[in-house]
Protein backbone atom coordinates (compact mmCIF):
# COMPACT_ATOMS: atom_id res chain seq x y z
CA UNK A 1 0.00 0.00 0.00
CA UNK A 2 1.31 3.34 -0.47
CA UNK A 3 2.40 6.19 1.79
CA UNK A 4 -1.03 8.01 0.45
CA UNK A 5 -3.36 5.65 1.62
CA UNK A 6 -1.78 4.62 4.48
CA UNK A 7 -1.40 8.30 5.84
CA UNK A 8 -5.31 8.85 5.31
CA UNK A 9 -6.08 5.49 6.86
CA UNK A 10 -4.43 7.20 10.14
CA UNK A 11 -5.09 10.32 10.18
CA UNK A 12 -9.13 9.30 9.62
CA UNK A 13 -8.40 7.10 12.45
CA UNK A 14 -6.88 9.53 14.73
CA UNK A 15 -9.84 11.91 13.80
CA UNK A 16 -12.23 8.58 15.11
CA UNK A 17 -10.39 8.44 18.33
CA UNK A 18 -11.46 12.17 18.91
CA UNK A 19 -14.29 12.13 18.14
CA UNK A 20 -14.98 8.90 20.80
CA UNK A 21 -12.96 10.93 23.56
CA UNK A 22 -16.40 13.03 23.74
CA UNK A 23 -14.01 15.48 26.30
CA UNK A 24 -11.35 16.60 23.49
CA UNK A 25 -14.69 16.58 21.14
CA UNK A 26 -16.64 19.14 23.12
CA UNK A 27 -13.66 21.35 23.99
CA UNK A 28 -12.63 21.60 20.13
CA UNK A 29 -15.75 22.20 19.36
CA UNK A 30 -16.75 24.51 22.30
CA UNK A 31 -13.59 26.44 22.13
CA UNK A 32 -14.08 28.30 19.06
CA UNK A 33 -18.09 27.62 17.27
CA UNK A 34 -19.08 28.29 21.14
CA UNK A 35 -17.90 31.31 22.00
CA UNK A 36 -18.34 32.57 18.02
CA UNK A 37 -22.06 31.45 18.78
CA UNK A 38 -22.43 33.35 22.14
CA UNK A 39 -20.91 36.66 20.41
CA UNK A 40 -23.13 36.26 17.87
CA UNK A 41 -26.57 36.25 19.89
CA UNK A 42 -25.33 38.81 21.91
CA UNK A 43 -24.11 41.46 19.33
CA UNK A 44 -23.96 39.64 15.77
CA UNK A 45 -27.25 41.97 14.79
CA UNK A 46 -26.07 45.01 15.22
CA UNK A 47 -24.50 46.88 12.53
CA UNK A 48 -20.92 47.54 12.31
CA UNK A 49 -20.61 51.63 13.17
CA UNK A 50 -21.26 53.81 10.22
CA UNK A 51 -22.23 50.67 7.73
CA UNK A 52 -24.63 48.45 6.88
CA UNK A 53 -22.83 45.48 7.49
CA UNK A 54 -23.96 43.32 10.63
CA UNK A 55 -21.55 42.71 13.06
CA UNK A 56 -22.09 38.74 12.38
CA UNK A 57 -20.92 39.00 9.21
CA UNK A 58 -17.70 40.84 10.24
CA UNK A 59 -17.15 38.21 12.68
CA UNK A 60 -17.67 35.15 10.97
CA UNK A 61 -15.35 36.24 8.13
CA UNK A 62 -12.48 36.20 11.61
CA UNK A 63 -13.69 33.27 12.78
CA UNK A 64 -12.93 31.26 10.12
CA UNK A 65 -9.69 33.06 9.84
CA UNK A 66 -8.91 32.21 13.24
CA UNK A 67 -9.73 28.47 12.97
CA UNK A 68 -7.90 27.77 10.30
CA UNK A 69 -4.93 29.48 11.74
CA UNK A 70 -5.08 28.10 15.42
CA UNK A 71 -5.43 24.57 13.80
CA UNK A 72 -2.63 24.91 11.95
CA UNK A 73 -0.19 26.86 14.15
CA UNK A 74 -1.67 25.97 17.61
CA UNK A 75 -3.02 22.72 17.33
CA UNK A 76 -0.61 20.96 14.97
CA UNK A 77 2.59 22.04 16.73
CA UNK A 78 0.89 20.66 20.48
CA UNK A 79 -0.08 17.80 18.66
CA UNK A 80 3.44 16.87 17.36
CA UNK A 81 5.00 18.18 20.55
CA UNK A 82 2.79 15.60 21.98
CA UNK A 83 3.37 12.25 19.58
CA UNK A 84 7.08 12.96 20.16
CA UNK A 85 6.66 12.84 23.49
CA UNK A 86 4.91 10.17 24.08
CA UNK A 87 7.04 8.02 21.22
CA UNK A 88 4.60 8.23 18.43
CA UNK A 89 7.15 9.45 16.24
CA UNK A 90 9.80 7.13 17.42
CA UNK A 91 7.99 4.32 16.55
CA UNK A 92 6.53 5.94 12.97
CA UNK A 93 10.62 6.74 12.66
CA UNK A 94 11.51 2.73 13.12
CA UNK A 95 8.84 1.52 10.94
CA UNK A 96 9.17 2.04 6.76
CA UNK A 97 7.36 4.54 5.55
CA UNK A 98 6.59 5.72 9.40
CA UNK A 99 7.30 10.03 9.07
CA UNK A 100 5.61 10.18 5.26
CA UNK A 101 3.12 8.67 6.60
CA UNK A 102 2.33 10.51 9.88
CA UNK A 103 2.50 13.82 8.15
CA UNK A 104 -0.15 12.76 5.79
CA UNK A 105 -2.03 11.52 8.70
CA UNK A 106 -1.99 14.75 11.11
CA UNK A 107 -2.60 16.65 7.22
CA UNK A 108 -6.04 14.62 7.33
CA UNK A 109 -6.66 15.08 10.74
CA UNK A 110 -6.34 18.43 10.82
CA UNK A 111 -8.28 19.05 7.39
CA UNK A 112 -11.10 17.14 8.78
CA UNK A 113 -11.01 19.55 12.11
CA UNK A 114 -10.97 22.57 9.74
CA UNK A 115 -13.85 21.16 7.60
CA UNK A 116 -15.78 20.69 10.70
CA UNK A 117 -15.23 23.75 12.33
CA UNK A 118 -15.50 25.90 9.15
CA UNK A 119 -18.55 24.20 8.48
CA UNK A 120 -20.44 24.58 11.82
CA UNK A 121 -18.65 28.71 12.04
CA UNK A 122 -20.93 29.00 8.83
CA UNK A 123 -23.74 27.11 9.54
CA UNK A 124 -24.35 28.92 13.21
CA UNK A 125 -23.81 32.38 11.41
CA UNK A 126 -25.93 32.45 8.39
CA UNK A 127 -28.91 30.61 10.98
CA UNK A 128 -28.04 32.18 14.17
CA UNK A 129 -26.69 35.38 13.01
CA UNK A 130 -28.61 35.77 10.02
CA UNK A 131 -25.00 35.97 8.37
CA UNK A 132 -25.43 37.01 4.23
CA UNK A 133 -24.35 34.05 2.02
CA UNK A 134 -20.50 34.58 1.02
CA UNK A 135 -18.97 34.34 -2.28
CA UNK A 136 -18.21 30.62 -2.00
CA UNK A 137 -16.05 29.73 -4.28
CA UNK A 138 -13.51 32.61 -2.85
CA UNK A 139 -14.64 31.07 0.65
CA UNK A 140 -13.08 28.31 -0.71
CA UNK A 141 -9.85 28.88 -2.36
CA UNK A 142 -9.18 31.03 0.57
CA UNK A 143 -9.47 28.31 3.32
CA UNK A 144 -7.49 25.89 1.29
CA UNK A 145 -4.68 27.91 0.74
CA UNK A 146 -4.32 29.28 4.09
CA UNK A 147 -4.44 25.68 5.37
CA UNK A 148 -1.61 25.18 3.32
CA UNK A 149 -0.17 28.32 4.17
CA UNK A 150 -0.03 27.06 8.02
CA UNK A 151 0.02 23.13 8.23
CA UNK A 152 3.50 22.86 6.83
CA UNK A 153 4.82 25.52 9.11
CA UNK A 154 2.58 23.93 12.32
CA UNK A 155 4.35 21.20 12.04
CA UNK A 156 7.87 22.95 11.64
CA UNK A 157 6.62 24.53 14.44
CA UNK A 158 5.90 21.27 16.49
CA UNK A 159 9.18 20.18 16.15
CA UNK A 160 11.14 22.85 17.64
CA UNK A 161 8.52 22.65 20.99
CA UNK A 162 10.47 21.68 23.99
CA UNK A 163 7.41 19.70 25.34
CA UNK A 164 3.37 19.62 25.01
CA UNK A 165 3.43 21.47 28.38
CA UNK A 166 5.53 24.21 27.03
CA UNK A 167 4.15 24.48 23.47
CA UNK A 168 0.62 25.73 24.74
CA UNK A 169 2.45 28.85 27.06
CA UNK A 170 5.12 29.83 24.25
CA UNK A 171 2.73 29.74 21.87
CA UNK A 172 -0.32 30.98 23.45
CA UNK A 173 1.06 34.78 23.72
CA UNK A 174 1.97 34.97 20.17
CA UNK A 175 -0.55 33.51 18.55
CA UNK A 176 -3.41 35.97 20.93
CA UNK A 177 -1.37 39.14 19.84
CA UNK A 178 -1.55 38.10 16.40
CA UNK A 179 -4.55 37.73 16.59
CA UNK A 180 -5.66 40.82 17.75
CA UNK A 181 -3.25 43.21 15.22
CA UNK A 182 -4.21 40.81 12.16
CA UNK A 183 -7.63 42.71 11.54
CA UNK A 184 -9.71 39.56 12.23
CA UNK A 185 -11.73 41.02 15.17
CA UNK A 186 -11.09 44.43 15.22
CA UNK A 187 -10.37 46.38 11.90
CA UNK A 188 -6.72 46.61 10.81
CA UNK A 189 -6.71 49.89 9.59
CA UNK A 190 -7.46 51.62 13.68
CA UNK A 191 -3.92 50.23 14.41
CA UNK A 192 -0.69 52.52 14.20
CA UNK A 193 0.99 51.99 11.24
CA UNK A 194 4.09 49.91 12.52
CA UNK A 195 1.84 47.73 13.80
CA UNK A 196 -0.23 47.01 10.30
CA UNK A 197 3.21 45.98 8.83
CA UNK A 198 4.02 43.62 11.30
CA UNK A 199 0.42 42.16 10.81
CA UNK A 200 0.87 41.94 7.04
CA UNK A 201 4.18 39.81 7.50
CA UNK A 202 2.05 36.82 8.24
CA UNK A 203 -0.27 34.81 6.64
CA UNK A 204 -3.60 35.55 9.14
CA UNK A 205 -4.16 39.17 8.07
CA UNK A 206 -4.13 37.74 4.47
CA UNK A 207 -6.56 34.63 5.38
CA UNK A 208 -8.78 37.24 7.13
CA UNK A 209 -9.08 39.92 4.07
CA UNK A 210 -9.54 36.71 1.46
CA UNK A 211 -12.15 35.75 3.77
CA UNK A 212 -13.83 39.16 4.53
CA UNK A 213 -13.94 39.95 0.66
CA UNK A 214 -16.17 37.09 0.27
CA UNK A 215 -17.93 38.02 2.98
CA UNK A 216 -18.66 41.85 2.95
CA UNK A 217 -19.66 44.24 0.50
CA UNK A 218 -17.07 46.74 -1.60
CA UNK A 219 -18.66 49.57 1.04
CA UNK A 220 -16.60 48.21 3.80
CA UNK A 221 -13.16 48.75 1.61
CA UNK A 222 -12.58 52.24 3.70
CA UNK A 223 -11.38 49.92 6.48
CA UNK A 224 -9.23 48.26 4.45
CA UNK A 225 -5.84 49.02 4.28
CA UNK A 226 -4.84 50.17 0.52
CA UNK A 227 -8.98 50.19 0.47
CA UNK A 228 -8.77 47.31 -1.89
CA UNK A 229 -9.07 43.56 -1.46
CA UNK A 230 -6.06 42.69 -2.65
CA UNK A 231 -6.89 39.16 -4.15
CA UNK A 232 -3.51 38.46 -5.92
CA UNK A 233 -1.49 40.05 -3.45
CA UNK A 234 -3.63 37.42 -0.83
CA UNK A 235 -2.84 34.41 -2.93
CA UNK A 236 1.04 35.50 -3.39
CA UNK A 237 1.55 35.68 0.25
CA UNK A 238 -0.30 32.95 1.35
CA UNK A 239 1.14 30.91 -1.26
CA UNK A 240 4.43 31.95 -0.32
CA UNK A 241 3.93 30.59 3.60
CA UNK A 242 2.85 27.78 2.08
CA UNK A 243 5.81 26.78 0.09
CA UNK A 244 8.04 27.89 3.02
CA UNK A 245 6.43 25.21 5.35
CA UNK A 246 6.47 22.75 2.47
CA UNK A 247 10.38 22.97 1.82
CA UNK A 248 11.14 23.28 5.96
CA UNK A 249 9.11 20.99 7.74
CA UNK A 250 10.40 17.81 6.47
CA UNK A 251 13.89 19.12 6.96
CA UNK A 252 13.08 19.93 10.85
CA UNK A 253 11.17 16.97 11.40
CA UNK A 254 13.46 14.40 10.32
CA UNK A 255 15.72 16.19 12.54
CA UNK A 256 13.57 16.56 15.88
CA UNK A 257 12.77 12.32 15.19
CA UNK A 258 16.45 11.92 14.40
CA UNK A 259 18.35 12.78 17.28
CA UNK A 260 15.34 10.21 19.16
CA UNK A 261 16.42 7.05 20.75
CA UNK A 262 14.18 5.18 23.31
CA UNK A 263 16.80 5.98 25.85
CA UNK A 264 16.58 10.08 25.10
CA UNK A 265 12.73 9.30 25.29
CA UNK A 266 13.17 7.49 28.28
CA UNK A 267 15.52 10.52 29.79
CA UNK A 268 12.67 13.34 29.14
CA UNK A 269 9.84 11.26 30.70
CA UNK A 270 11.65 11.00 33.37
CA UNK A 271 12.31 14.89 33.63
CA UNK A 272 8.57 15.67 33.10
CA UNK A 273 7.38 13.47 35.68
CA UNK A 274 9.90 15.03 38.18
CA UNK A 275 8.94 18.71 37.01
CA UNK B 1 25.21 -14.18 4.20
CA UNK B 2 25.60 -15.83 7.74
CA UNK B 3 26.73 -12.89 9.57
CA UNK B 4 23.36 -10.97 10.99
CA UNK B 5 25.71 -8.46 13.11
CA UNK B 6 29.23 -7.90 12.64
CA UNK B 7 31.01 -5.06 14.77
CA UNK B 8 34.85 -4.05 15.15
CA UNK B 9 36.33 -1.63 17.53
CA UNK B 10 33.27 0.30 17.89
CA UNK B 11 33.59 3.13 20.39
CA UNK B 12 31.97 6.02 21.56
CA UNK B 13 32.65 8.82 23.60
CA UNK B 14 30.61 11.85 24.86
CA UNK B 15 32.49 14.91 25.46
CA UNK B 16 35.56 13.54 27.82
CA UNK B 17 33.93 10.57 28.84
CA UNK B 18 34.17 6.85 26.91
CA UNK B 19 30.99 4.74 27.28
CA UNK B 20 32.23 2.04 25.06
CA UNK B 21 35.78 1.10 24.53
CA UNK B 22 36.35 -1.11 21.40
CA UNK B 23 33.81 -3.50 21.24
CA UNK B 24 33.92 -6.64 18.69
CA UNK B 25 30.72 -8.61 18.00
CA UNK B 26 29.92 -11.38 15.58
CA UNK B 27 26.16 -12.37 15.70
CA UNK B 28 25.12 -15.17 13.05
CA UNK B 29 21.80 -15.28 11.56
CA UNK B 30 19.36 -17.41 13.86
CA UNK B 31 20.88 -16.82 17.19
CA UNK B 32 19.66 -15.52 19.92
CA UNK B 33 22.44 -13.18 21.89
CA UNK B 34 22.46 -11.83 25.12
CA UNK B 35 24.46 -8.47 25.46
CA UNK B 36 24.73 -9.09 29.53
CA UNK B 37 26.17 -6.22 31.88
CA UNK B 38 25.09 -4.34 34.61
CA UNK B 39 23.31 -0.68 34.46
CA UNK B 40 25.43 2.30 32.63
CA UNK B 41 27.94 -0.49 31.15
CA UNK B 42 26.61 1.00 27.72
CA UNK B 43 24.08 -1.94 26.43
CA UNK B 44 21.38 0.64 25.48
CA UNK B 45 24.61 2.38 23.83
CA UNK B 46 25.22 0.17 21.59
CA UNK B 47 22.38 -1.59 20.75
CA UNK B 48 20.87 2.24 20.13
CA UNK B 49 24.11 2.48 17.89
CA UNK B 50 22.91 -1.00 15.86
CA UNK B 51 19.42 0.25 15.58
CA UNK B 52 20.94 3.50 14.34
CA UNK B 53 19.62 5.61 16.48
CA UNK B 54 23.00 6.81 17.58
CA UNK B 55 26.07 7.58 16.07
CA UNK B 56 29.84 6.21 17.09
CA UNK B 57 32.91 7.69 17.55
CA UNK B 58 34.80 5.28 15.98
CA UNK B 59 34.79 1.22 14.38
CA UNK B 60 33.15 -0.42 11.79
CA UNK B 61 29.53 -1.73 12.08
CA UNK B 62 27.31 -3.91 9.56
CA UNK B 63 24.04 -5.21 10.38
CA UNK B 64 22.07 -7.31 7.75
CA UNK B 65 25.02 -6.12 5.93
CA UNK B 66 24.46 -2.16 5.78
CA UNK B 67 26.13 0.64 8.10
CA UNK B 68 22.99 1.59 10.57
CA UNK B 69 24.60 5.17 9.75
CA UNK B 70 23.24 4.88 6.25
CA UNK B 71 20.33 2.36 6.72
CA UNK B 72 16.78 3.13 4.66
CA UNK B 73 13.24 2.15 4.86
CA UNK B 74 14.23 -1.11 3.05
CA UNK B 75 17.02 -2.36 5.72
CA UNK B 76 14.48 -0.59 8.65
CA UNK B 77 12.03 -2.83 6.89
CA UNK B 78 14.00 -6.08 8.29
CA UNK B 79 14.34 -4.89 11.57
CA UNK B 80 12.57 -5.25 14.72
CA UNK B 81 12.98 -3.13 17.85
CA UNK B 82 11.35 -3.72 21.00
CA UNK B 83 13.27 -0.54 23.33
CA UNK B 84 12.73 -0.22 27.02
CA UNK B 85 9.85 1.42 27.37
CA UNK B 86 7.09 2.70 24.94
CA UNK B 87 4.08 4.63 25.79
CA UNK B 88 2.80 5.63 21.89
CA UNK B 89 -0.55 5.02 20.67
CA UNK B 90 -2.54 4.77 23.11
CA UNK B 91 -5.78 5.85 22.14
CA UNK B 92 -5.77 3.52 19.35
CA UNK B 93 -7.32 -0.20 19.83
CA UNK B 94 -5.08 -3.18 20.46
CA UNK B 95 -6.38 -4.64 16.87
CA UNK B 96 -6.12 -1.57 15.06
CA UNK B 97 -2.94 -0.65 16.33
CA UNK B 98 -1.34 -3.62 15.07
CA UNK B 99 -3.14 -3.83 11.56
CA UNK B 100 -2.71 -0.37 10.79
CA UNK B 101 1.19 -0.20 11.77
CA UNK B 102 1.61 -3.90 9.88
CA UNK B 103 0.11 -1.88 6.63
CA UNK B 104 3.81 -0.10 6.40
CA UNK B 105 5.38 -3.10 5.63
CA UNK B 106 4.96 -5.19 2.59
CA UNK B 107 4.09 -8.95 3.94
CA UNK B 108 2.89 -8.23 7.30
CA UNK B 109 1.87 -10.74 9.75
CA UNK B 110 -1.99 -11.05 10.52
CA UNK B 111 -2.91 -9.42 13.09
CA UNK B 112 -5.37 -12.27 14.84
CA UNK B 113 -2.50 -14.90 14.50
CA UNK B 114 -0.05 -12.18 15.61
CA UNK B 115 -2.47 -11.27 18.92
CA UNK B 116 -2.94 -15.23 19.89
CA UNK B 117 0.45 -15.89 19.63
CA UNK B 118 1.40 -12.96 22.46
CA UNK B 119 -2.10 -13.80 24.16
CA UNK B 120 -3.79 -10.37 23.37
CA UNK B 121 -6.95 -11.58 21.79
CA UNK B 122 -9.09 -11.01 24.77
CA UNK B 123 -7.64 -7.50 24.63
CA UNK B 124 -7.85 -7.23 20.81
CA UNK B 125 -10.77 -4.40 21.36
CA UNK B 126 -9.15 -2.37 24.09
CA UNK B 127 -7.66 0.80 24.07
CA UNK B 128 -3.67 0.48 24.37
CA UNK B 129 -3.68 2.82 26.93
CA UNK B 130 -5.30 0.83 29.65
CA UNK B 131 -3.32 -1.99 28.88
CA UNK B 132 -1.33 -3.77 32.19
CA UNK B 133 2.27 -3.61 31.99
CA UNK B 134 3.10 -7.12 30.83
CA UNK B 135 0.21 -6.70 28.23
CA UNK B 136 1.94 -3.32 26.95
CA UNK B 137 4.92 -4.87 26.52
CA UNK B 138 3.76 -8.12 24.52
CA UNK B 139 1.61 -5.58 22.02
CA UNK B 140 5.41 -4.05 21.61
CA UNK B 141 6.74 -7.46 20.41
CA UNK B 142 3.83 -7.78 18.71
CA UNK B 143 4.67 -4.61 16.86
CA UNK B 144 8.13 -5.63 17.13
CA UNK B 145 7.69 -8.67 14.49
CA UNK B 146 4.46 -7.44 12.62
CA UNK B 147 6.89 -6.87 9.83
CA UNK B 148 8.24 -10.48 10.11
CA UNK B 149 12.02 -8.89 10.40
CA UNK B 150 14.92 -11.13 10.12
CA UNK B 151 16.42 -9.32 12.89
CA UNK B 152 14.89 -8.28 16.60
CA UNK B 153 16.20 -6.15 18.81
CA UNK B 154 14.89 -7.04 22.35
CA UNK B 155 16.26 -3.75 25.12
CA UNK B 156 16.22 -4.93 28.63
CA UNK B 157 12.54 -6.48 28.04
CA UNK B 158 11.62 -7.73 31.13
CA UNK B 159 12.24 -4.85 33.31
CA UNK B 160 9.36 -4.32 36.06
CA UNK B 161 8.05 -7.73 35.48
CA UNK B 162 6.72 -9.95 37.69
CA UNK B 163 8.57 -13.19 38.51
CA UNK B 164 4.97 -15.15 36.14
CA UNK B 165 4.78 -12.50 33.29
CA UNK B 166 8.92 -12.65 32.59
CA UNK B 167 8.15 -16.57 32.12
CA UNK B 168 5.90 -16.02 30.10
CA UNK B 169 7.48 -13.62 28.16
CA UNK B 170 10.55 -15.92 27.95
CA UNK B 171 9.01 -18.96 26.52
CA UNK B 172 7.61 -16.23 23.70
CA UNK B 173 10.83 -15.35 22.40
CA UNK B 174 11.92 -18.78 22.91
CA UNK B 175 9.29 -20.15 20.68
CA UNK B 176 9.93 -17.29 18.56
CA UNK B 177 13.27 -17.71 18.25
CA UNK B 178 12.71 -21.61 17.33
CA UNK B 179 9.79 -21.08 15.31
CA UNK B 180 11.04 -18.43 12.89
CA UNK B 181 14.52 -18.86 13.08
CA UNK B 182 14.67 -14.91 14.06
CA UNK B 183 17.78 -13.87 15.03
CA UNK B 184 17.27 -11.75 18.11
CA UNK B 185 19.53 -9.67 20.30
CA UNK B 186 18.78 -8.84 23.73
CA UNK B 187 19.94 -6.84 26.91
CA UNK B 188 19.12 -7.46 30.19
CA UNK B 189 21.22 -7.01 33.12
CA UNK B 190 19.52 -10.32 34.71
CA UNK B 191 22.15 -13.20 34.08
CA UNK B 192 19.64 -16.06 34.32
CA UNK B 193 17.34 -14.31 32.06
CA UNK B 194 20.63 -13.75 29.37
CA UNK B 195 21.38 -17.71 30.16
CA UNK B 196 17.42 -18.98 29.67
CA UNK B 197 17.47 -17.33 26.59
CA UNK B 198 20.61 -17.21 24.92
CA UNK B 199 22.38 -19.11 22.62
CA UNK B 200 25.68 -16.88 23.34
CA UNK B 201 26.35 -14.10 25.82
CA UNK B 202 28.35 -11.49 25.55
CA UNK B 203 29.30 -9.75 29.18
CA UNK B 204 29.95 -5.81 29.02
CA UNK B 205 31.62 -4.53 31.74
CA UNK B 206 32.49 -0.84 31.61
CA UNK B 207 32.44 -0.49 28.10
CA UNK B 208 34.73 -3.25 27.55
CA UNK B 209 33.23 -7.53 26.18
CA UNK B 210 34.79 -8.66 29.60
CA UNK B 211 33.65 -12.25 28.26
CA UNK B 212 31.71 -13.99 25.51
CA UNK B 213 30.75 -17.53 24.27
CA UNK B 214 28.05 -19.98 25.25
CA UNK B 215 26.45 -19.81 28.74
CA UNK B 216 28.22 -23.19 29.77
CA UNK B 217 31.76 -22.07 28.43
CA UNK B 218 30.62 -18.53 30.17
CA UNK B 219 29.67 -20.40 33.47
CA UNK B 220 33.51 -21.94 33.31
CA UNK B 221 35.24 -18.58 32.11
CA UNK B 222 33.68 -16.67 34.05
CA UNK B 223 34.13 -19.09 37.38
CA UNK B 224 35.50 -17.06 40.17
CA UNK B 225 38.49 -18.83 42.29
CA UNK B 226 37.42 -21.19 44.85
CA UNK B 227 38.50 -20.34 48.44
CA UNK B 228 40.03 -23.01 50.65
CA UNK B 229 40.25 -22.40 54.11
CA UNK B 230 41.86 -24.49 57.25
CA UNK B 231 43.94 -24.12 60.29
CA UNK B 232 47.47 -24.56 60.63
CA UNK B 233 49.56 -23.64 63.49
CA UNK B 234 46.30 -23.11 65.52
CA UNK B 235 46.09 -19.72 62.29
CA UNK B 236 42.84 -19.67 59.85
CA UNK B 237 44.58 -19.63 56.47
CA UNK B 238 42.72 -19.21 53.38
CA UNK B 239 43.60 -19.55 49.58
CA UNK B 240 41.88 -18.75 46.48
CA UNK B 241 42.62 -21.53 43.61
CA UNK B 242 40.76 -22.31 40.58
CA UNK B 243 41.89 -26.03 41.39
CA UNK B 244 40.30 -26.82 44.88
CA UNK B 245 40.62 -30.22 44.52
CA UNK B 246 44.44 -30.08 43.94
CA UNK B 247 45.05 -28.07 47.02
CA UNK B 248 43.29 -30.22 49.21
CA UNK B 249 44.60 -33.36 48.14
CA UNK B 250 48.39 -31.19 48.78
CA UNK B 251 47.19 -30.36 51.60
CA UNK B 252 46.22 -33.62 53.36
CA UNK B 253 49.62 -34.85 52.25
CA UNK B 254 51.02 -32.55 53.94
CA UNK B 255 49.16 -32.73 57.38
CA UNK B 256 49.14 -37.09 56.46
CA UNK B 257 45.58 -37.33 57.87
CA UNK B 258 42.20 -35.23 57.99
CA UNK B 259 42.89 -31.32 57.57
CA UNK B 260 41.45 -29.08 60.98
CA UNK B 261 38.39 -26.61 59.95
CA UNK B 262 38.73 -27.86 55.96
CA UNK B 263 36.41 -25.83 54.25
CA UNK B 264 35.94 -25.65 50.45
CA UNK B 265 33.36 -22.86 48.70
CA UNK B 266 32.62 -22.62 45.16
CA UNK B 267 30.69 -19.64 44.28
CA UNK B 268 28.07 -20.10 42.28
CA UNK B 269 27.83 -18.67 38.75
CA UNK B 270 25.97 -15.65 39.83
CA UNK B 271 28.81 -14.60 42.21
CA UNK B 272 31.00 -15.20 39.58
CA UNK B 273 29.39 -12.79 37.47
CA UNK B 274 28.77 -10.53 40.24
CA UNK B 275 32.64 -10.92 41.06
CA UNK B 276 33.40 -10.05 37.07
CA UNK B 277 31.54 -6.91 37.76
CA UNK B 278 32.82 -5.79 40.42
CA UNK B 279 36.46 -6.12 39.71
CA UNK B 280 36.18 -4.06 36.22
CA UNK B 281 33.78 -1.18 38.17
Amino acid sequence: MNVLWIGVKRGWAENLHVMKDRRELVTQLVGTVGVFALLLVWMGDKPVRGTDVSNGTFMTAGFLAFTVFSAGLMSLPMMISADREDGTLLRLRIMPRGIPVYLVGRGVTLLCQITVQCALILGVGVAVGGVTAPHWATVAWVVALGTLAVVPLGAAIGCLMPSPKSAGAILGLPMMALMVVSGVMIPVTVMPEVVQWIAQAFPLYWQGLGLRSAFLPDSMLAAEIAGSWRPAFTAAVLGGWALAGILLAPVLLRRATRRESGSRLAERRLAAQAA
Amino acid sequence: MSTAIEVRGLRMSYGAADVLRGIDLDIPRGEVFALLGPNGAGKTTTIEILEGFRGRSAGEVQVLGVDPERGGDAWRARLGMVLQTWHDHRRWQVRELVAHLGSYYDDPRDPDELLAALGLTEQAAQRVGLLSGGQRRRLDVALGIVGRPDLLFLDEPTTGFDPEARQEFHRLIEKLAADEGMTVLLTTHDLVEAERLAGRIAILVDGRIAMHGAPADLARAVQAQSRVRWVEDGEERARATDDPSALAWELHRRFDGPVPGLEVRRPSLEESYLDLVGRAA
